[in-house]
């Protein structure tokens, strides 16, 4: 299982759209979450409309929430994703085996065997989130949350009883017109993660759109990414039916 | 997220089970939780909760728990009544279940209401519902002040099995004052300690909830130390004679849930303990007046000239 969570506070500006950009990685199996901060005194969200259009596109979930939220959001949202993911492929497996489209489609006393199922499976599968996080200039005051969120997210992760890594990247990249650059590499532990954007400069622009491209290409390139695919589906046509 | 986006079903309401055909009216909304809202209602003169989930799947799973639930602990009368979707107004279907309507007050209420020196007897039910998950292989989750009900005297009753999760993997649902992995103690990995810290959060929240509130908005992540609720609890007198009990679960210190109970139980027993609570307020009030009628009368007596 793979996804992308993308943390921003704003429109993006520069390069391919994003919805485009998010449609692509829906594509290669890859689901886009997206998260808006809101500042505290920030009552109008203008940002709402592309951050939905993203999602959709990507095939994951978005909310505009306030800083004192984002952990909740990024750590809920990562776990909602894990089951859908499952439940669309047991829904295919379903609809093979059964006929019927959908869970819902069973009898009630059925439905508790594939949840189950369901349940192991979500908990069990491999699990890759790349951490895509806006670091233009207007998040500077919200860095402090957004590492918060990813060091809580962690210990979400580290509880599953399958394998689950985190990476992070941010965009833009540098001064150099990098569009987004990596700043943790594939972890399973809390480590290396305080003080994460401590270095950075914060900048103007904010490429969404090529930066979720870039992390696409990231995991294309990934060997782990590969193998974790093979296995959940190895996993799935096992487990079910 | 409560992603809840059901219409809210009106009172009066009379809902028909899809596979099973059983008709419920609606009498009024009891709660909501993260998975659904729960309602009140009746089918042929006898009163149930009935939950209804906006996905299948969440509340298929919390009835996987039910059912095992009830497997294991036979002989208790079944919680889970029935299970069914119906046909909305919408046209769309809507999973629900059936659970057994358990009356009573929530915790804090309940204490209003009743008394504070209910505490460590409802604390002491309480842990012995959650000893009874854990002997079953679950740890509950997602314990919180909202999820306990007490029923006549001091009779805990947890509500709402979102959480519930086997022991080994990771907790389904929890609230972030009384998680474990929030106050930098421990995993979220569910073990029957995962539940004890909730509990000792729990009895912290009842008795300094205001403080505990103001902790969490002003505490930096990185000093967020279960230390710091043991700060508030030294400084309660109602939680003090439990500090050490409190301290261990907050460490995960106790090994095995049925003997914390009775530990606990054993605290609430302790002989000779300050019986000598402050007089009440008001016993303190009439001292006050009478004292000062005393003198107004004394002084009244010395001006009319003895």
């Amino acid at each position: 299982m793979r996804q992308i969570l993308l943390i921003t506070d704003g429109c993006s500006n520069v390069g391919v759209s994003p919805v485009v950009a998010a449609a692509h990685a829906q594509s290669e199996g890859i689901t886009v979450n997206v998260v808006g901060v809101l500042d505290q005194d920030e009552a109008e969200d203008y940002g709402a409309p592309e951050i939905h259009e993203i999602a959709r596109a990507g095939g994951g979930l978005s909310r505009m929430v306030s800083l004192r939220e984002l952990a909740r959001t990024v750590q809920m949202m990562t776990r909602k994703t894990v089951m859908h993911t499952i439940q669309s492929a047991v829904n295919k497996e379903l609809q093979q085996v059964f006929g019927t489209a959908s869970i819902e489609e069973l009898p009630p006393d059925k439905r508790g065997e594939v949840v189950r199922v369901i349940d192991e499976l979500g908990e069990t599968s491999p699990l890759q989130v790349a951490l895509l996080i806006d670091t233009s200039a207007s998040m500077k005051s919200k860095m402090k949350a957004v590492e918060e969120a990813i060091q809580d997210l962690m210990l979400s992760l580290q509880a599953r009883q399958g394998s689950s890594r985190i990476s992070v990247f941010r965009f833009p990249g540098s001064r150099h017109g990098a569009e987004c650059a990596q700043v943790l590499e594939w972890t399973d532990s809390a480590a290396g993660l305080p003080s994460l954007f401590a270095k950075i400069t914060m900048q103007g622009t904010t490429p969404t759109g090529p930066a979720i491209m870039h992390v696409i290409d990231f995991y294309r390139e990934d060997k782990y990414g590969r193998d974790n695919r093979e296995e959940t589906d190895g996993m799935r046509s096992g487990n079910v039916g | 997220m409560a992603t809840s986006v059901e219409p809210r079903l009106a009172n009066g309401a009379i809902i028909v089970g899809k596979w099973k055909g059983h008709r419920y009216r609606i009498e009024r909304l009891l709660g909501e939780g993260a998975n659904g809202r729960v309602y009140l209602v009746e089918r042929d003169r006898v009163r149930y909760a009935f939950k209804v989930g906006s996905d299948a799947v969440d509340l298929q799973s919390e009835v996987n728990v039910l059912q095992s639930l009830a497997l294991r602990q036979q002989g208790e009368e079944s919680f889970l009544v029935d299970v069914d979707d119906y046909v909305g107004e919408d046209g769309r279907e809507h999973p629900f279940y059936v659970m057994r309507y358990v009356r009573g007050l929530m915790l804090a209420d309940y204490l209003h209401k009743e008394g504070a020196e209910w505490f460590p007897l409802v604390g002491y039910h309480l842990l012995g519902k959650l000893a009874g998950l854990h002997a079953s292989g679950w740890v509950f989750g997602d314990l919180k002040l909202e999820n306990v009900l007490v029923g006549d005297y001091g009779r805990a009753q947890l509500v709402d099995y979102g959480g519930v999760t086997a022991i080994g993997k990771s907790v389904r649902q929890f609230t972030e004052i009384y998680d474990r992995g929030y106050w930098s103690a421990g995993s979220r990995t569910a073990d029957p300690q995962y539940d004890l810290f909730s509990y000792a959060v729990l009895c912290v929240q009842l008795f300094e909830g205001k403080r505990l509130a103001e902790l969490t908005r002003t505490l930096l992540p990185q000093n967020r130390v279960a230390e710091e609720l043991m700060k508030l609890i030294q400084g309660n007198a109602s939680l003090r004679p439990y500090a050490g009990w409190l301290r261990k679960a907050l460490q995960g210190g106790h090994a095995d849930s049925r003997e914390a109970a009775a530990a606990w139980q054993r605290l609430a027993h302790r002989p000779g303990r300050r019986r000598r609570t402050a007089a009440p307020r008001w016993m303190r009030r009439l001292l006050l007046a009478s004292a000062v009628l005393f003198a107004v009368s004394v002084i009244w007596l010395i001006r009319t000239g003895l």
